[in-house]
């Protein structure tokens, strides 16, 4: 963040771009499932 | 055959009865008894309230799913809860009939949602007050039509003022009043209205982004960020406003009284409000052999079910004790009682309790919905038919090792909504656990905002139905 109150230009760009989003869609989806499988401990 | 009841069908009861059926219903008798006959998708009722999505889109009927599940269904609100050894039961009232159903049980899992302690707040509220909701589906319906009629009001050229956050010194689930907020201004953004309205977020919060949590907390690039200061950019960059550690005290027509930190008292303005209320524990009475009451026994004053967590310690040494929170939600008298969700005692807050000086409790109560209810569920239907087949417990998860994924969306759109995506692990901060100041993994803990948030959120609404149904795979789809 620019100055911890806002966002800079350049996070915004990143926010809507369309094929780094989908890097960061499979990042979240593997980080939430290896988290979830860690914690369900059988 | 053992017999198993389980009191409500929401995100906890409902997956306690699919793991309880999946692996005892074709020996053993399940029994789920609710007073509604359908599940509701709650995280999805946020778009029902802008009027972005059908109602009939968020709930399905939970009988059929029983009925392949081996699991017998009652529709029926249970009221009495008779814990003692040898005559063990669940009094009921037929929903329609009003005729009693009585459940004899083995085990029993409490798990019917909270008590929507609207009367907690003078004034609060759609029956009987000022204020709206979107806890309840009728709720998010009656949210709807007021917002849709404050946008018909907006159209003609009058502007207005929205207030949205909590309506309690002590509630909870600010996230999906924060989420509602972002909806709706998001809303007004594409109707083109943006500049008619004020948006103001009023909470109880100690600070920006605490959630009921203590915050958020994530590792990027070698600097920790913050909750705090990334949501106070996402209500800067909307040109949202927004005052936190106020406890609302008062509701009347267009007005809301709130005091905060200081002590001071105040009032704001409103034309339309969404304030979630304070959550108590649904006021069943539990009875002894000998006909006395012994709620007491079984319940903290909120209505809450004690477990098997450590209460009473002060918040300064909770903090530091993680294990002080429930890991097997089993009720340390009646050992045969479980407790899910919303419906446990937490041992005490998460984030730090604040006393202003006219003697007001501003705190935050410790969230336990969606991704929480459902884990408790299914560690206690897991545990109970360990029980049942081998005669020991072997599964347990306290909130200090749980991890929760929280998808709070800004519009609905796949091409350019957008999500804030929150990953929180654990929880309840684990200081002994996680030695930095936060008590938390700050790689997993995960915070950020893109469009990638909304297909997530899109995604989980699909996935999270199809889980519910019990269609093809459903175990494998995490809580």
């Amino acid at each position: 963040m620019q100055n911890s109150q806002e966002f800079s230009k350049a996070e915004k760009f990143w926010m809507n771009f369309k094929l780094y989003q989908l890097w960061r869609f499979v990042v979240l989806n593997l980080k939430i499932l290896a988290a979830v499988y860690q914690s369900k401990r059988s | 055959m053992a017999k198993v009841v389980v009191i409500g069908a929401g995100f906890a009861g409902h997956t306690a009865a699919l793991y309880l059926g999946s692996r005892l219903g074709k020996k053993h008798e399940i029994t789920v008894i609710s007073n509604r006959d359908v599940f509701g998708y709650v995280p999805s009722w946020v778009w029902v309230g802008v009027g972005h999505m059908k109602p009939e889109n968020t709930i399905f009927k939970l009988k059929p799913v029983y009925d392949k599940m081996n699991v017998k269904f009652v529709h029926a609100a249970a009221k009495e809860i008779h814990p003692d050894d040898g005559d063990q039961y669940v009094l009921g009232e037929e929903v329609g009939s009003s005729k009693e159903v009585r459940l004899d049980y083995d085990y029993l899992v409490i798990a019917p949602g909270p008590l929507l302690n609207f009367a907690g707040t003078p004034g609060l509220g759609p029956e009987n007050g000022f204020t709206h909701s979107i806890c309840s589906l009728p709720h998010a319906i009656k949210a709807r039509d007021a917002y849709l009629a404050l946008c018909d009001r907006m159209q003609k050229g009058e502007k207005v003022k929205i207030v949205i956050g909590t309506g309690h010194p002590g509630a909870t689930c600010q996230g999906a009043a924060f989420e509602y907020i972002v909806n709706v201004h998001k809303d007004l953004v594409k109707k083109g209205l943006r500049d008619k309205a004020d948006i103001l977020w009023l909470s109880n919060e100690p600070a920006m982004g605490d959630f009921g949590v203590n915050g958020v907390q994530v590792k990027r690039n070698g600097h920790v960020m913050k909750s705090q200061e990334f949501l106070t950019s996402v209500f800067n960059d909307h040109g949202i406003r927004y005052q936190v550690q106020s406890g609302v005290t008062k509701i009347e027509e267009g007005k809301i009284h709130w005091q905060n930190y200081e002590g001071d008292e105040g009032t704001t303005d409103f034309d339309f409000s969404m304030l979630i209320p304070q959550f108590k524990g649904q006021p069943f009475k539990y009875i002894a052999k000998d006909g006395t009451d012994i709620t007491s026994k079984l319940t903290n004053p909120a209505g809450f079910v004690l477990v098997d967590g450590k209460y009473g310690l002060p918040y300064p040494e909770l903090a530091q004790t993680p294990e002080a929170w429930p890991a097997r939600y089993q009720n340390p008298t009646y050992k045969n009682v479980f407790a899910a969700g919303i419906a446990f005692a937490p041992p005490g807050p998460i984030s730090k309790p604040f006393t202003n000086k006219n003697n007001l409790l501003i705190a935050p109560a410790p969230p336990r919905t969606g991704m929480v209810s459902g884990v408790i569920g299914r560690v206690v239907a897991l545990n109970i038919a360990d029980l049942i087949e081998k005669g020991e417990m072997t599964h347990s998860e306290p909130m200090t090792e749980m991890v929760a994924a929280c998808i709070a969306s800004m519009g609905d759109s796949l091409w350019d909504g957008n999500a804030v995506t929150i990953v929180m692990q654990p929880v309840v901060p684990d200081r002994k656990k996680y030695p930095n100041e936060f008590g938390r993994d700050l790689f997993t803990s995960h915070l950020e905002m893109g469009v990638s948030g909304a297909w997530m959120k899109f995604m989980l609404h699909h996935t999270f139905i199809w889980k519910f149904k019990a269609l093809p795979g459903w175990t494998i789809i995490p809580e």
